[in-house]
C-alpha cells in the first residue's frame, strides 16, 4: 500500500518536472529562435555552445539572457552548460559539445593548463573556439583559443581598489599604515587571485603594504557575513574591506554594522550589484563596485562566433571595468537581474 | 502496546556540555584582549548562529530516529523564494510568513513519504529531492537575487524575526524557544520515546506497536517547518532572496549534531547536546579567527576539531555504556 503511495508521489514529481520543462519550452525556443520567428534572419541554421563553470549563481542567468537575446536577433540556436564549478564536469560538457559539431564554442578557460589540449583538439576538428569570462593568464600565448570576451580581471581589481583608495586618501587616511583585507568566496579560484593582483597594483601606487586575502567560506551568505564580522573584530587595524566576488560584496555592509563600524570608518568596495551592495552604497558603507557587464559575455559570444562563421572576424573584447558608485546607482538598480 | 518509560534528558548531553564549557573558556581566555567576550562578537554570534541552528535542531531529532535529510539545502531557498513571491504579489509579509509553514511541512511530508514508502536509504532519497527542488528553484528563479527590503523594512515581521530585545538579538531567543519546545517533545513525551525507539531498533519498535513510518514522516515535517522559519528569518535579515541560501547546511548541520553527541546510527542523542554542538562549531570558527589563525583555510582547523570532539564523545559514550552494563 505504502509502496503504491511512493510510486504515486514519484509520478507526481515527474509530472511536475515535465510541466516545468513544458513551461520553459517557449523561452528556450525564443532563445534559439524557433523557425516560425526566424524567417530571414542572418544566423539561421547556426548552432553554438557556451561551456561554463557557472552554477548556483545569479551571475550566469544574466550571461544566459545575453545569449538568448543575441540568438533571438540573429535567428541562431545556442545552449549553455553550467558545470557548477566542477572542472571535470565542464570538460565532459566541452567534449560533448565538440562531438555535437556546433558552429562554434565559447568556453570559460578557468585553468591555465587543463584547457590547452581540449581547445587545440576542438580547433583541429574544425570548430571555432573562443574564451569567455575567464582566460588563460598568458592570453593567446597560453591557449590556442581564437579570441577572448570578458573582463580583464586584473584591471577590474585595480580600478575598484584605485577608486576606494583615492576616496580614502582624499579623506585624510594614512595610507602608509593602512591594512587591506580582501574576502573571496573561493580564494584559490582564478578570479580571486587575479583580482587581488590588481588590488596589489593599486596598493603599490598608494604606498600601502599590508594585505590579506581571506577565505569567506563559500557562497552561503551567513557564513560569509560571520567570517567578515569575526575578522573585523579580530583585526581593528583593517582600513579597507574588499569583496572579491558578488556575494562577499553583498555582505560587506552587514558585517561592518555588526562589528560596530560607521560608514567610511572602514572603507569598503567590491564587485557586482547584488541587493546588499546597492543598499550599502545608499547608506554610505560601500564606496564602489565593479560591474563586469556579464550580459555582454553571453551576447557578444554569440555575435562573435556568428561573425567568424560569416566573415572570419575575430575581435578580443574587454567587457569589464564599469565602475558603480552612488552617482550611477539608479540605472544599475533598474536593470539588475536582467541586463546588469 | 507496551508502555514506554518517558526518557529524561540523557546523560549523553552532559559530556558535550563539558566540551562546550572548555571550548568557551579556552577562547575567552586566550583570544587577544579577551575579544571572544566582546559584546559585539557575542551579539554577532547570537544573531547569525540560529540561521543554521534552528534547522540543526530538526536534523538532530531525525538523526536520532535513524534517518538523514540532505534536502534542507534546497528547501530553505525554495521557502525563501515562495515567501518572496507572496509578498511581491501583495500578500502581507506577516500572512506570507504564516502561509510558508504548511508549505515547509509539505516539503517534509514529501521526503517522509518517499523514504518510508520506497524503503530506499534516506541519504539517497533526500539527495534526489535536494537536486529536484534545486533544479526546479533555479528554473523558476533563474538564480537571480530578489530584493525585498522595501516590503519588509520597519514592518512587524522585521521586528519579530530580526529585532532586538535590549542588547540581545531576537534570533537567539527564537532559537532557545525552538530548542525548549523540541527538547520537551523529545524528552518528555511518548512521541519522543518513539523517536528513540525507532532509531535504536526499528524492528523492535514496530513489534512494540510503534508506527515507525509515522514517526519518521513527522520528523521530516518538523524539519520542513524549521526550514521555512530559517528561510524567512534569513531572507528578512538579508533583505533579499538568494538562491545560495542554505548551501552547505546539509553537511554543517550533520557536523554540529554529531559533535553534540548524536549517533549517526540513530537512537542516541539529546536536545541539549544538539544545541551545544551547534554552538561549539560556531565558537571554534569564531575563536580561531579571533586568535588570528589564517582565515585562508580555517575549515581545516574546524575539520580537525570535529574529529576530536566526536572521538571524545564516543570515548565517553563507550565508558558510560560499559558502566551501565
Amino acid at each position: 500500500m505504502m509502496k503504491k503511495y511512493g510510486l504515486l508521489l514519484l509520478s507526481v514529481l515527474m509530472v511536475l518536472s515535465m510541466l516545468l520543462a513544458a513551461c520553459q519550452q517557449p523561452t528556450e525556443q525564443a532563445a534559439g529562435g524557433g523557425e516560425a520567428e526566424t524567417g530571414g534572419k542572418p544566423g539561421e541554421g547556426m548552432y553554438f555552445r557556451l561551456v561554463t563553470h557557472g552554477g548556483d549563481d545569479p551571475f550566469w542567468a544574466v550571461v544566459q539572457q545575453g545569449m538568448r537575446d543575441a540568438c533571438d536577433e540573429l535567428g541562431c540556436q545556442a545552449d549553455i552548460d553550467l558545470a557548477g564549478g566542477d572542472l571535470a564536469d565542464q570538460q565532459k560538457a566541452f567534449e560533448e559539445a565538440v562531438a555535437s559539431k556546433p558552429d562554434g564554442i565559447a568556453v570559460v578557460i578557468n585553468d591555465n593548463t587543463a584547457w590547452d589540449k581540449p581547445v587545440s583538439d576542438g580547433l583541429a576538428a574544425g570548430i571555432p573556439i573562443i574564451g569567455i569570462n575567464n582566460d588563460d593568464t598568458e592570453g593567446s600565448s597560453g591557449n590556442d583559443r581564437l579570441g577572448y570576451i570578458g573582463q580583464s580581471e586584473r584591471r577590474a581589481g585595480f580600478m575598484m581598489a584605485h577608486k576606494v583608495f583615492s576616496e580614502a586618501q582624499a579623506a585624510g587616511v594614512d595610507m602608509a599604515n593602512a591594512h587591506v583585507a580582501m574576502f573571496a568566496e573561493v580564494p584559490g579560484a582564478a578570479y580571486a587571485q587575479v583580482r587581488s593582483a590588481g588590488v596589489k597594483d593599486a596598493m603599490e601606487m598608494f604606498g600601502i603594504t599590508s594585505f590579506e586575502l581571506a577565505d569567506a567560506g563559500g557562497l552561503e551568505m551567513t557564513t560569509v557575513e560571520s567570517r567578515m564580522t569575526d575578522y573585523l573584530v579580530a583585526h581593528p587595524e583593517t582600513t579597507f574591506l574588499l569583496g572579491a566576488g558578488g556575494i562577499c560584496t553583498d555582505r560587506l555592509t552587514s558585517a561592518l554594522k555588526a562589528a560596530g563600524k560607521e560608514p567610511n570608518e572602514v572603507w569598503a568596495a567590491g564587485f557586482d550589484a547584488a541587493p546588499g551592495t546597492v543598499e550599502g552604497m545608499k547608506e554610505g558603507y560601500v564606496t564602489a563596485s565593479i560591474d563586469q557587464q556579464q550580459y555582454l559575455q553571453g551576447y557578444m559570444a554569440v555575435y562573435v562566433l556568428y561573425l567568424y562563421n560569416k566573415y572570419g572576424l575575430m575581435p578580443n573584447i574587454d567587457t569589464g571595468g564599469y565602475l558603480i558608485t552612488k552617482d550611477n546607482l539608479g540605472l544599475i538598480e533598474e536593470l539588475s537581474g536582467t541586463y546588469r | 502496546m507496551q508502555r514506554l518509560k518517558i526518557r529524561p534528558i540523557t546523560i549523553y548531553g552532559l559530556n558535550t556540555a563539558l566540551t562546550f564549557i572548555i571550548t568557551f573558556l579556552i577562547f575567552s581566555i586566550f583570544t587577544p584582549d579577551h575579544l571572544f567576550l566582546d559584546p559585539r562578537n557575542l551579539a554577532s554570534m547570537a544573531k547569525l548562529t540560529p540561521d543554521i541552528g534552528v534547522v540543526a535542531l530538526g536534523i538532530g531529532i531525525l538523526m536520532i530516529a535513524g534517518e538523514f535529510d540532505l534536502s534542507i539545502a534546497s528547501i530553505i531557498p525554495f521557502c525563501s523564494y515562495i515567501f518572496t513571491q507572496f509578498i511581491m504579489n501583495g500578500v502581507d509579509p506577516l500572512l506570507a510568513f504564516i502561509l510558508i509553514f504548511p508549505i515547509g511541512a509539505t516539503f517534509g511530508l514529501i521526503n517522509g513519504l518517499l523514504v518510508v514508502s520506497t524503503g530506499l536509504p534516506s541519504f539517497i532519497i533526500t539527495l534526489s529531492t535536494m537536486l529536484f527542488w534545486k533544479g526546479l528553484l533555479f528554473g523558476l528563479s533563474r538564480m537571480m537575487p530578489i530584493s525585498i527590503l522595501k516590503y519588509v523594512s520597519d514592518t512587524p515581521i522585521e521586528k519579530i524575526l530580526t529585532g532586538q530585545i535590549g542588547p540581545v538579538p531576537i534570533q537567539i531567543i527564537w532559537f532557545g524557544i525552538f530548542a525548549v519546545i523540541l527538547g520537551l517533545l523529545l524528552h518528555q513525551t511518548k512521541f519522543g520515546n518513539w523517536i528513540y525507539a525507532t532509531g535504536s531498533n526499528q524492528e523492535a519498535a514496530r513489534a512494540m506497536g510503534i508506527n515507525v513510518r509515522m514517526v519518521k514522516t513527522v520528523c521530516y515535517m518538523i524539519i520542513g517547518v524549521l526550514c521555512a522559519w530559517a528561510a524567512v528569518m534569513q531572507a528578512v535579515r538579508l533583505g533579499s532572496f538568494a538562491a545560495t541560501q542554505g548551501i552547505g547546511f546539509e553537511l554543517k548541520t550533520i557536523a554540529a549534531v554529531v559533535v553534540g553527541g548524536t549517533a549517526l546510527t540513530g537512537g542516541v542523542g539529546s536536545m541539549l547536546g544538539i544545541v551545544l554542538g551547534v554552538f561549539i562549531i560556531r565558537i571554534v570558527e569564531n575563536g580561531l579567527i579571533l586568535l588570528k589563525a589564517p582565515v585562508f583555510g580555517v575549515e581545516m582547523f574546524i575539520g580537525v576539531a570535529v574529529v576530536i570532539f566526536v572521538l571524545l564523545n564516543s570515548f565517553v559514550n563507550r565508558r558510560l555504556a560499559r558502566q551501565n552494563s
